[in-house]
């Protein structure tokens, strides 16, 4: 069996690649023209193709003698018209491409973030509200992305009957990327903790990674979408203290009601900044909500399905966060936004 | 009047936020080559149409005006394309890859009695048209110098130098600095008139893709002289203008808000600097506050944009003429063209 992974050099597809591999399965990694390869320690059998989803032309030779495509590429920096092109519009090239070719199985790298967490209630799972048009446009241009990525994906899927599994993580943590939007504010090194006993929806990339490939290899995931936590999720409160500890950061944190701030953000978002839309993320309700909504979270679907239990339990990931590097030296990548990771 | 757009990109969201808010406009279509591009813009700016094909839209829709907003080597073959479909144009700068593309452009519009207006916004920002009120009223003198300078980081890995897919503006001959060149022009031809001569020196001072990062150039003009200037390094992002007239000076920075004059005083000479100082600073102060807040709300600093396409929408359902004119956009391309770089022997490796 052989995958090709889009992003494969990306926080997430450095990981899918080794989880593949252990399992077993070939890999084709697409990385862009410019990316060094040669930090990321994988072995000779990792068959490199080079593309840029925005602009390459030629991208169906990419799919020569695969079985399953693993679409983690998007673009998670710049404006949202840039993350919108390189996410959208480069998944549209590379589907167009894929039509081309035998390959007819598909395992899609959704977000949590197409989920309206205004309309959710208690639970957040697979069962919740999905952001609709025009509505999705006040969410920002990452939420924007992944929503038509999802989209479009599923308009293909439909037009050339594949086989499609959608996974959605939640945030995705793990060395280098361990700061999350669901900590509240970060005000210099100082922190305001919004909700200080929310849940995370959160998963190690490694745990994450786990299941793509677990997916990609198990039919009983085709025509699935499956949300990826790895539980529960810890509270903000200890989740903050363990990254500090973990880093060393120094500072304050000032815990907050989450309904407190929820109040004071809605009634400024509608006086003071009469419902601007350039307003920035913490101070538009909905994404204060997609942010910081105190719900809770689990994996039972995707337990049930393909019988995923995480293979690392919280004080694992904690020590292959923070603890000593033993893997491979990880290159960062090539379009880290350098800011929290996103859901 | 019914208007249509080809390419969703990022500036096409500013006309498309614009032409929701101009009475008697209607925007009928939207073109873009990736359909979810289209679509998406379709669904966020409430257009009843998309299209992929712009041939076909043209078709179908019959615009009025067509907006041209896809990479700057598209715009010649697009807007004679809308032109031949009868509407009138507004193209995004630079309006052609070359001069002689333009001049058939201008020409065929001329021919068909339509307009093709590019966009050289921020003259129509509030700085400039201020100062350029103020020259109108007789109160600013006669302008004797303008100096144009924009420093802009454009170096960084996700603009115009990006190694994994380049810019289609590299394609241009100055390269990325090509792009902002009717900016410079445009303002120059506002204050002091169609060039005469311009000497220019476009150089490279850190290494990357692009072929230059750093362009000056000294105009001399029909009513005046100009400096133009744009810097990939100088820090700050900052768009500077300076006007000077024979009566006042003026600084404007089209980034913000800010802009501030010096003029005469009815106060003993020696204190003129003092309560021109203390002016100044209540002026920046104000801008500051201004600038804040217009991040949050509205078109920030592509205001002048918006009022640019008010104005020409205005002029078009009356018949009247239009901000910018076919002879302006001559004007303009023809400085733009004396500034282009020759050849390599302009190039110039500036040690860092």
């Amino acid at each position: 069996m052989k995958a090709l992974v889009t992003g494969a050099n990306g926080f997430l597809g450095r990981h899918v690649v080794n989880a593949l591999l252990a399992r077993g399965i070939e890999v084709r990694a697409m990385v862009r023209p410019a990316t060094r390869v040669d930090a990321l320690g994988w072995p000779a059998s990792v068959d490199i193709v080079r593309a840029d989803l925005r602009s390459s032309r030629d991208l169906v030779g990419a799919f020569a003698g695969v079985d399953v495509l693993i679409h983690l590429a998007a673009v998670v920096s710049g404006g949202e018209d840039a993350q919108f092109a390189g996410t959208v519009a480069g998944t549209e090239r590379l589907l167009e491409a894929m039509s081309g070719s035998a390959c007819r199985r598909l395992v899609l790298c959704s977000s949590f973030s197409v989920y309206d967490y205004t309309a959710a209630r208690g639970v957040l799972d697979e069962t919740s509200p999905l952001q609709q048009t025009p509505d999705v446009y006040t969410r920002g241009g990452y939420t924007v992305a992944k929503w038509w990525q999802e989209r479009v994906t599923r308009r293909y899927v439909e037009q050339h009957g594949w086989d499609l599994t959608v996974l959605r993580p939640g945030f995705i943590w793990g060395r280098g990327n361990s700061y999350l939007a669901a900590l509240g504010q970060q005000i210099g090194r100082h922190h305001v903790v919004i909700g200080p006993l929310t849940r995370v929806p959160m998963t190690h990339v490694e745990n994450c990674a786990d299941v793509f490939a677990l997916a990609a290899a198990d039919s009983r995931a085709i025509g699935q979408t499956l949300n990826i936590v790895d539980g529960p999720g810890e509270c903000v409160w200890t989740y903050l203290s363990d990254y500090m500890r973990g880093t060393g950061a120094r500072g304050w944190r000032l815990p907050i009601p989450h309904w407190l701030a929820s109040t004071v953000v809605r009634l400024a978002f509608v006086t003071v900044f009469r419902r601007a839309t350039k307003v920035p993320a913490i101070l538009t309700p909905k994404k204060f909500d997609a942010m910081l909504k105190p719900l809770r979270f689990d994996n039972r679907k995707l337990r049930d399905t393909l019988g995923w239990t995480p293979p690392l339990d919280y004080q694992q990931c904690l020590a292959r966060t923070y603890g000593p590097v033993t893997a491979p030296t990880e290159a960062p990548a090539s379009w880290s936004s350098g800011t929290a990771a996103s859901i | 009047m019914k208007a249509a757009l080809i390419g969703a990109g990022q500036i096409a969201r500013q006309h498309l936020a614009c032409l929701n808010t101009l009475p008697g406009v209607r925007l009928a279509a939207i073109c873009d080559l990736s359909p979810a591009t289209a679509e998406a813009a379709a669904e966020r700016f409430a257009i009843p149409a998309w299209f992929t094909d712009h041939r076909a839209m043209l078709e179908t829709i019959r615009p009025d005006v067509v907006h041209v907003t896809t990479p700057p080597t598209s715009h010649f073959r697009l807007a004679m394309d809308a032109l031949e479909a009868g509407a009138h144009v507004i193209v995004e700068k630079p309006a052609t890859s070359t001069f002689e593309e333009l001049e058939i452009l201008v020409r065929r519009a001329k021919d068909a009695g339509r307009h093709v207006v590019e966009d050289y916004n921020y003259i129509f920002n509030h700085g400039p048209q201020e100062i350029l009120r103020r020259i109108e009223t007789g109160e600013f003198g006669a302008v004797t110098h303008v100096d144009v300078l924009i420093c802009l980081d454009i170096l960084g890995p996700d603009g115009f130098a990006d190694p994994n897919s380049p810019h289609p503006a590299l394609n241009l001959a100055g390269g990325a600095i090509a792009d902002f060149l009717p900016h410079l022009a445009s303002l120059s031809h506002a204050f002091v008139g169609p060039h005469r001569s311009a000497q220019t020196v476009w150089s490279k001072r850190k290494p990357s893709l692009l072929p230059f990062d750093e362009f000056r150039s000294v105009v001399e003009a029909e009513r005046g002289t100009a400096t133009l200037g744009f810097s990939a390094s100088a820090q700050p992002d900052a768009f500077w203008l300076r006007v000077y007239g024979e009566r006042m000076q003026a600084t404007a920075n089209l980034f913000e808000t800010r802009l501030t004059f010096d003029g005469p005083r009815n106060v003993p000479k020696p204190l003129r600097p003092f309560f021109s100082g203390l002016e100044e600073g209540r002026d920046i102060r104000r801008a500051a506050l201004s600038t804040l807040l217009r991040k949050f709300k509205g078109p920030g600093a592509y205001e002048g944009l918006w009022e640019c396409l008010a104005r020409t929408y205005q002029g078009l359902s009356a018949g009247a003429s239009l901000p910018i004119t076919g002879d302006d956009v001559l004007a303009v391309n023809r400085m733009v063209e004396a500034m282009k770089p020759r050849g390599t022997t302009e190039m110039r490796e500036l040690r860092a």
